[in-house]
């Protein structure tokens, strides 16, 4: 009788057991409690944080994310339990995750213009190319301490060639921009002033006979590559010690400046194959450069033979590729419309993106794997959103809406940060992202 | 034997009559045998026919048995007869009874009398009708089995004689029979109910008693109404027993071959089954007896059925109006014409005035006859007598069918769908954009008198131009970054910042312009265009004599032409950069031009007025074709980067497509705008063209062109693409394809610019 009479109303109830690969202060026990079927991932998340309570009396509330058979809980247990086509009789076993969404955001940066570029592979500083022509090095908490002066046309791209030196005095950093020159630049001893300090390329690399729009480089090494509106790749020495291979040396005498050496270099090597602007490029490994480009396609180019061993065309104009995600090999790509795409190369036979992600509602100007997650990428459109994805489902799991305007560029910082530039002159930085 | 058979022939006259009612004999005979064994005194109306024979018969027994017998022995030896032959009678018989005597083993009683019946029934077979006189004898003998002793013995007389007696007749002793008393109907009525075996119960009025029948007598009544034989012993079909043998048994008795009737079948009725089928093929015999409906009702309005006609094809009367609500004898108040209606009738033509005027009656009587009556049906028959009539061809054609088989627009990907980027800056309606041939860059030109360069992939707008006058028409230049800008009486031809070093090298040496040119212009060209260094905005500035509409370059990218609508026989000029010169197209035009433009291949060019293309060679000097849209004032034109077609835009919102191998005369007319149309343009590399207008919308069609020359294009409608919103009354200005990109750039008289992307 009371199974007539109450079973009704109440919804049903599975039998779950919390499980985690969190350490200490987040497990619970692993006992099987048996919950209502209708719950979602934010009670869910009140649940488990009621259980940590028990056992912890000073727990602080702490969204959690949900798993169940690799896959997110994005809706009702029960729904997802229904489209999984998952049995609720047996003990469903439920991994939690922190909730992968920034907790706190930043004062954003003021620039003086359109924010082009970022990167953040450095955990020290992050660096921004700008419409203005500087570049900008900022450091936690606002403060710009160096502008790169010498470009002569708006930033497109920024890269840290070496992100795993500590001491800011031995970096060096590439700039590509629209005046169809790379720059390098080297930071000399760090004074602690209250004026961002302006320093001078170390050297030019000149070539191109269009704007850059991406420069590419792989960790501690001394090459660089970049896509150009005329088409081509060029690779690039970006030793600035030796000054012997440069073509040539030129000494420049500025009126009321000292004098200064400035090295110019010549391409090394140029890919050429892409029929329109190459919009992004991405030198993961040694041998392997990606590349996407306007034609619609995403080449991968041997770096030894220069010749691309793999082409495939998407039907949409790119705009940004980013390869990560597991073992490094697929490539996440959005361009001309508002959809992201993840393909995996090494599938056979098929052209058809593993994952497509379509949450935005315009272009997608910019989209980054995490390097350490699996499953984490974070992508700008110019709908002035910044998305946070997990390959595990298929919304995304966090939009950060600080923007005004178009978001030009956005990258991970420190692997919990994500930092967007956009066309309201703003560096907006989401710290607090628990990937791992 | 012999004189046995003497004795019953004295009894002849009560066998006459007994002759009379065959059945009844039969049935009587059986009954007796049944009652004999039943023992239960049985009797019927028909009792009283046989009342003589009763009184003989009861009065010797043992003679009837010899009667029998000796009746029996007669009819045999008949047969003997017929058969021809003579044997011992005695013999013959005894063997008869021996074996009868094995079959009767049932009836103990009266042995000797079944035992006749069953002999005399075994002879029937073999006997013919002259016998059956004899058995009946037979059976008269053995009817009168009555022991019972009170009966009545009045005889064959009607019973209603002693209807008012209080006896019934008397019994063998000759005392009166009393009649009982009778119960009242309604007792036996009940009784009837009550009792379950009423239904057996008859009265015997002859004697005057009640009889119960028994189950052997109801199955014996049951039989005889079956018109079987009434006993169920009695077999109507025995097996014929051959009592005698002869010689020649195994031989048919008739030597005379087997005549041919048959096994022929009959002549005669052949002859009746023909006469049958002739008689129901002309229908003179109907087989189906169902009688044919007849339609209760004329129907008068009903459609005239014409194909039980022969002849002329036959073509119905068309058929007069039908009577509505106006012309019921009491119409509703609102049929019925008010006095001043019915005035202002008198007021108009004979032909506009009604022929009949509703009226309201109190009842149907008081309708008068309707006085057009003669006229009406008159006029009627004269319509009928004097109008030709004709079919009306009506063809049966699905709307489906007609319309044009195109592919699928899904297949046909990819081309503009969606606005992603919009590029917003112009402060009033932008006239007129152009993109850069890489597809870098896009330049604007707005009413608000500035000339704008945009980043394609961002919307950044990198460098403004302040003119002063609207601009009328931008232009790349397809080789060098830069821009030729029309705007009110001058041309400037602007340097941008777009391109590398080398071509701004190019840029500086080429729009550089000697001050003292116009002297050396003075004499050749009488100074229709000044070239003027304009140092304000970076570049050349030609000042002509009226408003130029339309700038455009050679796909070379030396040459520029310029459109001057009012310029009249100068209206169309030609400006060559490299040298600074300008002259007009060196043959006579006609009207006023609208637009112009070079072939995308060969040098021809192109000038539209606001009838007709005309197409000129430029090398032989000469008008080569004129194109003749037929609409009412051409806007635009786009010539395919073929150069075969042609696509003009009109005022009127038509496209008129050109295949100029097949003729002057639009290929296709396709009417979708609803206002003007404000621009036309070709995909330089897909097959893609597209149409805007003032109605807001641009029109994105799939025009593919096809090397075979037998081949004609193919247009597909693809997509609307709107967004833009209404200012002034203009919608969509100008638009532009990406040069490298199935992209579309609108410009909008809201001054925004658009990007559809795919």
């Amino acid at each position: 009788m009371d199974i007539d009479g109450e079973g009704e109303g109440e919804a049903r109830q599975v039998q779950v057991r919390f499980v985690t690969k969190l350490q200490h202060p987040y497990k619970v026990q692993q006992t099987s409690i048996s919950i209502p079927a209708n719950l979602t991932r934010f009670r869910l998340s009140a649940l488990v944080n009621n259980l940590l309570f028990t056992t912890n009396e000073d727990w602080t509330t702490e969204p959690f994310d949900f798993l169940i058979d690799g896959e997110l809980v994005r809706m009702s247990l029960e729904e997802f339990l229904i489209a999984k086509g998952i049995s609720a009789e047996k003990v469903l076993e439920i991994e939690y995750i922190k909730a992968v969404a920034p907790r706190k955001q930043e004062t954003p940066s003021l620039h003086d213009d359109w924010v082009s570029a970022v990167d953040g592979s450095s955990d020290g500083y992050i660096l921004t190319g700008c419409y203005d022509g500087f570049g900008r090095i900022w450091k936690a908490g606002g403060v710009c301490t160096h502008v790169l002066d010498g470009h002569s046309g708006p930033l497109t791209s920024v890269c840290n060639l070496m992100p795993k030196v500590d001491s800011i005095a031995d970096q060096v950093v590439a700039t590509g921009s629209k005046d169809r020159t790379l720059r390098l630049w080297k930071f000399g001893e760090e004074d602690p002033i209250d004026q961002p300090k302006k320093i001078r390329s170390v050297k030019i690399l000149r070539g191109h006979t269009g704007a850059v729009q991406s420069i590419a480089a792989i960790p501690s090494s001394d090459m660089l590559c970049s896509g150009s509106w005329d088409c081509t790749i060029n690779l690039w020495n970006t030793s600035t010690t030796d000054t012997n291979d440069s073509v040539s040396v030129k000494k420049r005498k500025k009126e009321g400046q000292d004098m200064e050496a400035l090295s110019e270099g010549d391409a090394i090597t140029t890919l050429v194959g892409h029929t329109q602007c190459i919009s992004s490029v991405v030198w993961p490994q040694r041998e392997t450069i990606y590349s996407g480009s306007w034609d619609h396609s995403i080449r991968r180019w041997d770096v030894e033979t220069g010749k691309d061993s793999f082409n495939m065309s998407c039907g949409k104009a790119i705009n940004s590729l980013s390869v990560g995600g597991e073992s490094s090999a697929l490539i996440a790509a959005g361009g001309s419309d508002p959809v992201l795409r993840v393909w995996d190369p090494r599938k056979p036979g098929t052209l058809s993106p593993i994952f497509q992600f379509s949450s935005h509602s315009s272009w997608i100007s910019s989209c980054k794997w995490h390097d350490k997650s699996w499953y984490h990428l974070v992508s700008a459109s110019f709908d002035g959103k910044v998305m946070l994805w997990d390959l595990r489902t298929a919304w995304p799991l966090a939009v950060i809406d600080t923007h005004g305007d178009k978001v030009l560029c956005a990258d991970w910082w420190k692997g919990d940060s994500v930092i967007s530039g956009g066309a309201d002159s703003k560096l907006c930085i989401s710290s607090g992202v628990p990937v791992l | 034997m012999r004189s046995k058979r003497n004795l019953t022939s004295s009894d002849e006259k009560d066998l006459q009559k007994r002759k009379e009612d065959n059945l009844v004999e039969i049935e009587k005979r059986i009954e007796e045998a049944e009652t004999s064994s039943d023992d239960s005194p049985f009797v019927s109306d028909f009792e009283d026919s046989e009342n003589d024979d009763n009184e003989t018969l009861i009065g010797d027994e043992g003679s009837t048995d010899e009667s029998g017998s000796q009746e029996s022995e007669l009819s045999d030896s008949e047969d003997e007869d017929a058969v021809q032959s003579s044997d011992d009678d005695e013999g013959d018989d005894n063997a008869v009874y021996a074996n009868d005597d094995k079959d009767s083993v049932e009836d103990n009683n009266h042995s000797s009398d079944s035992e006749v019946d069953e002999h005399d029934n075994v002879g029937v077979e073999d006997n013919i009708d002259g016998s059956d006189d004899s058995r009946e004898i037979v059976e008269e003998s053995d009817s009168s089995e009555d022991e019972v002793a009170p009966r009545n013995t009045i005889g064959d007389v009607p019973l209603k004689w002693y209807k008012d007696e209080e006896h019934i007749g008397y019994d063998l002793s000759g005392k009166k029979i009393k009649k009982k008393e009778k119960t009242s109907k309604l007792d036996s009525f009940l009784a009837r109910t009550d009792d379950a075996k009423s239904w057996r119960k008859i009265i015997d009025e002859y004697n005057d008693e009640e009889v119960n029948l028994t189950k052997e007598e109801i199955n014996l009544i049951r039989r005889m109404m079956d018109s079987k034989a009434p006993h169920a012993d009695f077999d109507p079909h025995p097996s014929y027993i051959d009592w005698f043998t002869w010689d020649g048994a195994k031989h048919p008795l008739s030597n005379a071959p087997e005549p041919k009737r048959r096994f022929i079948p009959s002549k005669w009725d052949a002859k009746k089954v023909v006469k049958y089928v002739r008689a129901i093929r002309s229908g003179q015999i109907k087989l189906d007896d169902k009688p044919k409906e007849e339609p209760k009702f004329y129907d008068l309005w009903g459609e005239a059925s014409s194909a039980d006609r022969q002849g002329l094809a036959y073509i119905p009367a068309p058929k007069p109006k039908l009577p509505g609500h106006e012309e019921s004898y009491n119409p509703s108040l609102e049929y019925i014409p008010t006095q001043e209606e019915i005035n202002a009738y008198q007021l108009m033509f004979e032909e506009d005035r009604p022929k009949f005027i509703p009226k309201q009656y109190t009842s149907l009587r008081s309708v008068p006859a309707y006085e057009k009556a003669v006229q009406e049906t008159f006029d009627r028959c004269l319509d009928l007598y004097l109008c030709p009539r004709v079919h009306k061809k009506r063809i049966n054609i699905d709307p489906e069918s007609l319309k044009p088989k195109l592919p699928n627009p899904r297949n046909l990907k990819p081309y503009p769908t969606t606005c992603y980027l919009e590029y917003r800056g112009h402060k009033g309606p932008v006239v007129t954009i152009s993109a850069e041939s890489t597809g870098q860059w896009l330049a604007s030109g707005s009413k608000d008198g500035t000339v704008r360069i945009w980043e394609v992939e961002t919307g950044r707008c990198l460098q403004i131009w302040d003119i002063g006058e609207p601009i009328n028409e931008v232009e790349w230049n397809p080789e060098l970054p830069i821009l030729a800008v029309a705007a009110g009486q001058d041309v400037f031809i602007l340097k941008t910042r777009c391109g590398n070093d080398e071509h701004q090298k190019k840029i500086e040496d080429l729009l550089h312009v000697q001050p003292q040119v116009g002297a050396d212009d003075s004499d050749t060209n009488e100074s229709i265009v000044n070239w003027v260094q304009d140092d304000t905005h970076g570049g050349i500035r030609l000042k002509h004599f009226k408003t130029v509409t339309k700038v455009e370059w050679h796909r070379k990218g030396d040459y520029l032409s310029t459109l001057m609508p009012s310029g009249e026989s100068r209206s169309v000029l030609v400006h060559q950069l490299s040298k600074k010169l300008t002259q007009r197209i060196p043959f006579k035009t006609k009207g006023i031009h609208v637009t112009s433009a070079f072939h995308p291949t060969r040098s021809m060019f192109f000038a539209a007025t606001k009838k007709d293309v005309r197409v000129y060679d430029l090398l032989k000097q000469k008008l080569v074709k004129k194109l003749e849209p037929g609409v009412r004032e051409i806007s635009s034109l786009a010539i395919h980067p073929g150069g075969d077609n042609a696509i003009v835009g009109s005022k009127d919102g038509k496209l008129c497509w050109f295949d100029m191998d097949l003729s002057s005369k639009p290929y296709k007319v396709l009417r979708c705008h609803g206002k003007d149309i404000t621009s036309v343009a070709y995909h330089r590399s897909y097959p893609l063209f597209v149409s805007s207008s003032d109605d807001c919308t641009a029109y994105v069609f799939h025009g593919m062109v096809y090397s075979d020359l037998n081949q004609n294009p193919l247009i597909v409608p693809l997509e609307i693409l709107r967004g833009h919103s209404s200012f002034d009354g203009r919608g969509v200005m100008d638009c532009k394809f990406h040069p490298r990109q199935p992209w579309l750039f609108t410009a909008g008289a809201d001054s925004l610019i658009k990007l559809y992307c795919h």
